[in-house]
């Protein structure tokens, strides 16, 4: 994933950031101790919250600590005392997931991207394979994605719900396994974290798309907005506008599909937190990427 | 039964104007329009009566407290603003051409459904087949053909209220009514023309106790 699953900070209570900066502390602290210190760089927002739904689910509460942080001495971290398999799930997630990213990056890029990819390579594929030895079907959902995408991409007519579809199918997968089901089990909460898990990664991939629609353009690389809604080289400022409006309608009809299911679930903890990151963290990021006048990155939290 | 405090996130405590707002707010959300299409419904029907009767019980429990002074939770009359039954889009509309696939649709069987909406020929495609197709697309979460679908069942046939109320609801979805950002929409309270006069008005107030007078005519 990509980072942008992430809460509104200015609406967070102290006490919610400071829960969440506690998870994600500590997936950082599992990531290295699972997965070797160079798993740690794979730390990200989106596993953050995939951790944070793994815990609320469990009706045993963690409980914080405080603590060093390994990578700045001086800066005080607080951490989890509890609830090491969840934990180690999201990291799985984290380090598989980084692994199919720099295959496709060395499918993708050119030379120096190639060589990059090259050289991270090896380190990703000892953590992968570790994890996937821990979770045998979370990797299996996880590869084939990129098989199904490059198929989906390679198609005659790349729509955008046929492209978005490998990601859905992934987390859908994921996230059921969160309440230790099988893929194919229907009670009532599975039910909702498969949907649940299929908009969330709809939306996580249009994001991605709509987010590097002019990139896209310029180095000729696959879009299926721009692919959908015509865009070349040539493309003014005006029709790249109407691009993006009409990508954030696509956003918002699978937002408004993943709010519905959202919803229904019940959670132990940390619902204020995940609601906030599910109303108000996602509609924020599509408002900073696709209507910000001037392109900033967006900070981190 | 569990505690219908619980289910309605309020403490016991709350005053029955706080009560009727978590209820309220509740019922919003799992309102059925948000779910019409969805593969959960039938979940989320489910949450709409457990707070249905939870709030039933809870303001039953509370005249018969002011009345007798005891609490118990038994017996519950529905008396609640919104109903559960709620199917999605009417289905079963009579001459329909596909109702086998209706059927198949209410049955929760999209599978089937969708493989005879695929086997009707080009020809034979009418307006009912893009609506069908669009509802099963939907359901599936292929949410931008379905757009494309429902709109064509709309352009063949502009009368038709089943295929206007789907295309309305996912219009509304795409400019964020549902949840999603609207560019248009400025989400911060802006000061509306009502603001403005009543502003006014103030100020000329406060002049006039002042002496002056900002607005001659009152």
């Amino acid at each position: 994933m990509f980072g942008y699953v992430r809460p509104q900070k200015s609406e967070l209570l102290v006490r919610e950031y400071e829960q969440y900066k506690g998870i994600y502390c500590t997936l950082c602290r599992q990531l290295g101790t699972s997965y070797g210190i160079a798993s740690r760089l794979t730390l990200s927002y989106d596993c953050t919250f995939y951790a944070m739904l793994l815990f609320s689910l469990n009706p045993q509460c963690p409980g914080f600590q405080s603590g060093r942080c390994v990578v700045n001495p001086f800066k005080k971290c607080t951490y989890c005392n509890a609830g090491e398999k969840e934990l180690i799930a999201a990291a799985a997630l984290s380090v598989m997931m980084t692994y199919q990213k720099i295959r496709d990056d060395i499918d993708d890029s050119h030379f120096l991207g190639k060589l990059r990819g090259y050289v991270l390579l090896p380190l990703a594929a000892h953590a992968r394979k570790k994890a996937a030895r821990d979770f045998p079907q979370m990797d299996r959902a996880v590869s084939a994605l990129m098989i199904q995408q490059r198929k989906a991409e390679q198609s005659e007519n790349p729509g955008i719900d046929l492209c978005a579809e490998p990601t859905a199918k992934m987390l859908e997968q994921v996230f059921a396994m969160a309440v230790g089901v099988q893929p194919d089990e229907e009670s009532a909460n599975a039910r909702v974290l498969r949907q649940i898990g299929y908009y969330l990664g709809r939306w996580v991939y249009l994001m991605d798309a709509a987010d590097d629609m002019e990139k896209d353009i310029k180095t000729k690389s696959f879009n299926p907005f721009v692919i959908q809604y015509h865009l070349t080289a040539v493309s003014t400022q005006e029709e790249l506008g109407n691009a993006r409006e009409r990508a954030n309608q696509v956003l918002n009809l699978t937002l408004s599909q993943l709010t519905a299911a959202f919803n229904i679930l019940d959670f132990q903890h940390f619902s204020p937190i995940l609601e906030n990151v599910i109303h108000k963290g996602l509609p924020e990021m599509q408002k900073e990427i696709l209507f910000k006048k001037e392109k900033t990155n967006v900070r981190s939290l | 039964m569990s505690d219908p405090y619980k289910i309605l996130g309020v403490s016991p405590s709350a005053t029955d104007e706080e009560l009727k707002t978590a209820y309220r707010e509740l019922a919003k959300k799992y309102h059925p329009d948000n779910y019409s299409g969805s593969p959960i419904a039938d979940l989320a029907g489910e949450k709409m009566k457990e707070i249905n009767e939870a709030y039933d019980a809870v303001v039953a429990d509370r005249k018969r407290q002011k009345s007798q002074g005891g609490a118990t939770y038994t017996g519950s009359t529905s008396d609640s603003g919104y109903g559960t039954g709620y199917a999605g889009y009417g289905y079963g509309s009579t001459n329909s051409s596909f109702s086998d696939v209706r059927n198949l649709i209410m049955t929760g069987r999209i599978a089937d459904a969708e493989q005879i909406l695929n086997g009707v020929p080009v020809d034979g495609r009418n307006a009912e087949w893009y609506f069908l197709k669009g509802t099963v697309l939907y359901k599936r979460g292929w949410l931008e053909e379905a757009y494309n679908s429902f709109s064509r069942a709309c352009q063949m046939d502009p009368g038709n209220a089943e295929y206007r109320a789907a295309m309305n609801q996912v219009t509304n979805q795409r400019n964020g009514a549902y949840g999603g950002y609207n560019p248009n929409i400025p989400r911060t309270n802006g000061c509306s023309s009502c603001d403005v006069c009543s502003s006014l008005l103030c100020a000329d107030c406060c002049c006039e106790c002042m002496g002056g007078d900002l607005i001659p005519c009152c």
